[in-house]
């Protein structure tokens, strides 16, 4: 073949591929959005427009006003940002006393902490859910919060132990040295220097609980206490649907997700090599 | 001397050092006190349920009421002998199977795509990997919408390009299952695109210069030089992917419910929950997911010595 020819075919296969892939990826995306802002009479039709000339933002008035939708976006942030603190507090601690003291028992650590791979959610949702109940903890905030957070706990301290040990202890030392305490060089010198990891435990928890379904659904029986995962699916199953507020809700939850997203990337391969995405 | 006005902004350097202060709990045991709140958590929220499930396995148990049994191995003769529980063993298996090989080859496809230098490369990485961020209740009801019966955009698309005369129902018994798979795939295969692009940039491109003096062309550079590379990571990746399809239940759950169309796609993770928490035979549940980790232990098992003898031979 000519070689000229060649090249040109083998790059048009190249963009071809990636338009496909684009549109694959992004139309699902774009015809969200879309749908959330066109009137109802171009939602319900046989014949869909790719464009729309009379964009509104009624579907979102409707979502905020008619619904307990901003409730429910409350409740996520509040249980996903706690489950995050939460983890980073704790993961952090446990990989700083990994990392830095020696005591019997702290190979095994990690081995059960890998091991915790095995058990997905649906396997331990039942014992789970007694448990809860036995505590008062079912119907709470705290209960979710605590699941959350002790499955994201072996991610986040395996991925935190290996950015810890490739920080020198001389540092800590010095700032020591230089009159801090413990804790200060800690927080002032380990921390910050872990700060990427750190990050992506965080993305990696809050998108955990984010998400959730399983959990909420079977803990959580109160409205006022439901999250975007539930709310989101009675909203859908109640009633005739309302396509267009349905998308928007879509896109409201998605944003968070979008805008974590954004921040992620740079650390989305360190975290995988880690065994950070689950699910 | 003349540099003693550049004092650490701590202090003035020439201060006695600290006295080391006093510790009351001693050095060895920090270490535990450190690491005791990630382990009691773990070791009450995760592995104590597990065991609590193998305990509840050998009971009868309602969901509510404190009525519970001990029946020994009974859950499990029950179980053996149930219809239900075969049927969603082999719906587990469509599902885990039919979206995983469709992930790898989208998702190797892509990373391989993704692996060359096109203008806009940066912005279609960014547009691939966004779909395993979206959340999954937004995946179901986008996926609902769009493959909707009589206004999706699907049924237009394909009947006015002319692919089908008609589109299939996607939402009804003999294609439901399938639509789920497409849209699993559609959300799950940019899991695979990280690990394999990540490791794609890392081999050395002189493999691919060697291959090409002996004359391979792209199909074969493929299979003598890229993929023994992303092997290791391909087998990490598919025992990962599986585990997770197999015991995927947000995603099934939303998109079929428990009734009607749900009964099509009932995998093993639905039979336990609407066991569990539908017929609130909790101690029926239980066995059902022990099932579930003894198949997925013995899956890595058997997973990790077909690996290792193939690395051998």
């Amino acid at each position: 073949m000519n070689p000229i020819l060649r090249i040109f075919l083998e790059r048009a296969a190249v963009y071809l591929g990636a338009a496909l892939l684009a549109f694959v990826c992004g139309f699902p995306l774009f015809w969200m959005a879309l749908t959330s802002v066109k009137p109802d009479r171009e939602i319900i039709t046989a014949t869909p427009s790719f464009w729309t000339g009379a964009a509104h933002l009624d579907a979102y008035r409707r979502l905020f006003d008619q619904t307990k939708f901003e409730t429910y976006f409350v409740n996520s942030v509040l249980v996903a940002g706690g489950s995050t603190l939460l983890t980073i507090a704790v993961a952090v601690l446990a990989a700083y006393g990994i990392t830095r003291f020696r005591f019997r028992g702290r190979e095994s650590i990690a081995t059960v902490m890998l091991f915790t791979y095995m058990f997905a959610p649906i396997m331990i949702v039942i014992p789970f859910y007694i448990m809860m109940r036995k505590l008062g903890l079912a119907n709470s905030h705290l209960g979710l919060m605590l699941s959350y957070t002790s499955f994201s706990l072996p991610f986040s301290m395996w991925l935190l132990r290996s950015f810890f040990q490739s920080i020198p202890i001389e540092l800590e030392q010095a700032a020591m040295i230089d009159g801090a305490s413990r804790p200060q060089a800690v927080v002032r010198v380990v921390v910050p220097m872990a700060l990427p990891g750190v990050i992506a435990v965080s993305i990696f928890t809050f998108i955990v609980a984010w998400n959730d379904y399983l959990f909420a659904r079977v803990l959580i029986g109160k409205d006022d206490l439901k999250t975007l995962p539930l709310g989101i699916q009675d909203l859908y199953e109640s009633s005739v649907t309302d396509w267009g507020m349905i998308m928007a809700a879509g896109v409201v939850i998605t944003i968070p997700a979008l805008a974590f997203f954004a921040m992620v990337q740079r650390h989305l391969i360190a975290g995988w090599g880690a065994g950070g995405v689950k699910g | 001397m003349a540099t003693t006005n550049r004092s650490s902004p701590l202090g003035p350097l020439d201060l006695p050092r600290p006295e080391p202060r006093e510790r009351r709990v001693p050095e060895h045991l920090w270490g535990y006190v450190l690491v005791a709140p990630a382990v009691l958590l773990v070791l009450g929220l995760i592995l104590y349920p597990v065991g609590y499930s193998f305990w509840l396995s050998l009971h009868s148990k309602h969901a509510y009421m404190p009525i519970e049994t001990f029946i020994g191995f009974e859950n499990f003769v029950w179980i053996w002998e149930d219809e239900d529980f075969w049927r969603s063993i082999r719906l587990g298996m469509v599902y885990a199977f039919g979206s995983l090989s469709l992930q790898i080859v989208v998702g190797v496809g892509a990373a391989l795509l993704l692996n060359q230098s096109f203008v806009g490369r940066g912005f279609v990485r960014a547009l691939a990997l966004f779909p395993y961020m979206m959340p999954t209740i937004v995946v179901v009801i986008l996926m609902r919408w769009i493959f909707n019966d009589s206004y999706g955009v699907a049924k237009f698309l394909i009947e006015g390009s002319g692919l089908m005369a008609r589109a299939p129902v996607f939402f009804d018994p003999d294609h439901v299952m399938l639509t789920m798979i497409l849209a699993s795939t559609w959300t799950f295969f940019p899991f695979v695109v990280i690990g394999v692009l990540a490791r794609l940039q890392t081999i050395d491109l002189e493999l691919y210069a060697a291959a090409k003096v002996d004359g391979a062309g792209v199909l074969r550079q493929f299979w003598h030089v890229t993929l023994p590379q992303i092997r290791g990571v391909l087998f990490v990746i598919v025992l990962l992917r599986f585990m997770f399809m197999f015991t995927k239940f947000d995603l099934i759950w939303l998109f079929a419910g428990a009734g009607g169309l749900g009964y099509f796609v009932r995998t093993l993770p639905i039979y336990t929950f609407v066991k569990s928490f539908g017929e609130l035979q909790v101690g029926f549940g239980a066995a059902l997911s022990v099932i579930m980790f003894t198949m997925l232990s013995a899956f890595a098992v058997v997973y990790f010595r077909l690996f290792r003898r193939d690395e051998h031979a």
